[in-house]
């Protein structure tokens, strides 16, 4: 093929997406220095790039600066007796990335994709150990919801002062695209304070965790709304889920 | 899509010193890079992965990435904006991936966020002329022209997985995403031979 008739694939190729047996071509076309593809393809990563800061503005939560500069080394954080464990590790990760950097470039994205696979699985346990951290908690205070509804989502929400809130539902299908499900922590007599974002799976679950600590007490209920993606300050639009925390004990809405 | 202005205090010399300060390890460098461009790297993720408390924990990810990859970027010439977007969006499509059980087949991540690919670029890109002229033209794009952009972006999907996930004919999907994209480049101006 010649650069004309790759020209309709530069962008694709720059977002990994491109497909055979243009994605060949262009390569082959790289590799021999083609100065056309090159300076096409600089230009469909500027595209990418540009297309990147497309998505609605969010806002982190401010702890988030602090645990990357912590995690980083950058600032100090307390490690206590897991203190050796971690300077292993770290050792450990060091001369792991010294070895692998030195292997075949297929065995580097093997590695790469196992590597991959485990840190997307690792974020699931962590997540699976926060739900279960507040689920197992004594001073959990746990509510329903949906349970007298015709029409779903159904499940329960678990609140625990330090820990956090876990939400898990059935029947909540997932948002529209350019949607986005947002928790709501509403004080008792107050306007509901946002605790986070989040997405249903496929089939129509959802397990969403919200760290950090609530003043159970205060706490009048927990809700669901949609809304746009990047989330609202305020809610926007009704309740899809509305679970009232009691003061001691589960109760069902 | 909401496409809102980017108030980013992007500085062309800035980054250039920053990019220095990382690769030289001042831990002041990286809390400066994520004041710039923290919110616009966790806006990104979250509109992938749509899960606040994944975004952050892949938003962590992707700062330790580029702060031990720093090495690999020119300090005179590398773009560490562009490139910190597309470590960003490869972490969260992987992560996409591996909780869809979708085959990592097509997005290659070493093929497009290696630090020497991000060279040369326009050192204000995410705030010029350019940037904002392609954002206008998205927002003019049909809905499925836009879905498309959106799905091969912010989903990793190649063309024929597009068109399995809108359940349209491939050469369908295919006259939208030339189309679409013709309508973006003409915005972003004639690429020059090197």
């Amino acid at each position: 093929m010649n650069c004309e008739q790759l020209r309709e694939h530069y962008e694709l190729y720059a977002l990994g997406v491109a497909e055979e047996p243009e994605r060949s071509e262009i390569r082959e076309h790289l590799e021999r220095g083609c100065g056309v593809c090159m300076a096409e393809l600089k230009r469909a990563r500027e595209m990418a790039a540009i297309l990147g800061g497309t998505a609605a503005l969010a806002d982190p939560s401010p702890k988030l600066r602090r645990r990357i500069l912590a995690s980083a080394g950058v600032e100090r954080r307390r490690l206590g007796w897991w203190a050796p464990f971690w300077a292993v590790a770290a050792v450990c990760a060091v001369f792991a990335a010294a070895f692998f950097h030195s292997r075949e470039k297929d065995f580097e994205a093997q590695l790469s994709r196992t590597r991959e696979q485990v840190r997307g699985q690792t974020i699931e346990l962590t997540r699976l150990t926060e739900a279960f951290a507040i689920l197992s908690g004594p001073d959990t205070t746990e509510a329903s919801f949906g349970g007298s509804q015709p029409q779903p989502p159904k499940g329960k929400v678990f609140v625990n002062p330090s820990q956090g809130v876990l939400l898990m539902a059935s029947n909540l299908p997932p948002a529209r695209s350019g949607k986005v499900y947002e928790m709501w922590i509403i004080p008792k007599g107050g306007k509901p304070v946002p605790a986070g974002l989040f997405q249903s799976a496929s089939e129509g679950t959802a397990l969403y965790v919200h760290r950090g600590s609530v003043d159970v007490s205060a706490t009048g209920a927990v809700a669901v709304t949609l809304e746009n993606e990047g989330g609202a300050p305020q809610p926007t639009s009704e309740p899809i889920i509305v679970a009232a925390i009691p003061s001691r004990g589960p109760s069902a809405q | 899509m909401t496409l809102l202005p980017m108030m980013l205090a992007l500085d062309a010399e800035g980054d250039r010193g920053l990019v220095e300060r990382l690769q030289r390890r001042d831990p002041q460098a990286l809390a400066e890079l994520y004041d710039r461009y923290g919110r616009l790297v966790y806006s990104l993720i979250l509109r992938v992965v749509r899960d606040t408390g994944v975004a952050e924990d892949l938003v962590q990810e992707t700062f330790l990435r580029v702060w031990n990859r720093a090495q690999g970027l020119d300090a005179d010439k590398g773009s560490v904006g562009p490139w910190l977007l597309a470590v960003a969006r490869n972490r969260a499509i992987d992560y996409l991936r591996s909780t869809t059980g979708r085959a990592r087949n097509t997005l290659e991540t070493e093929a497009t966020e290696h630090p020497a690919l991000y060279s040369d670029m326009e050192k204000d890109l995410l705030r010029s002329d350019k940037t904002r002229r392609v954002k206008a033209a998205m927002e003019k794009l049909s809905a499925n022209q836009r879905q498309v952009i959106e799905l091969a972006y912010f989903e990793g999907l190649s063309q024929t997985e597009m068109a399995d996930r809108m359940g349209q004919p491939l050469g369908t999907v295919k006259t939208w995403v030339r189309a679409a994209l013709k309508n973006l480049r003409d915005q972003l101006g004639e690429a020059v031979p090197a």
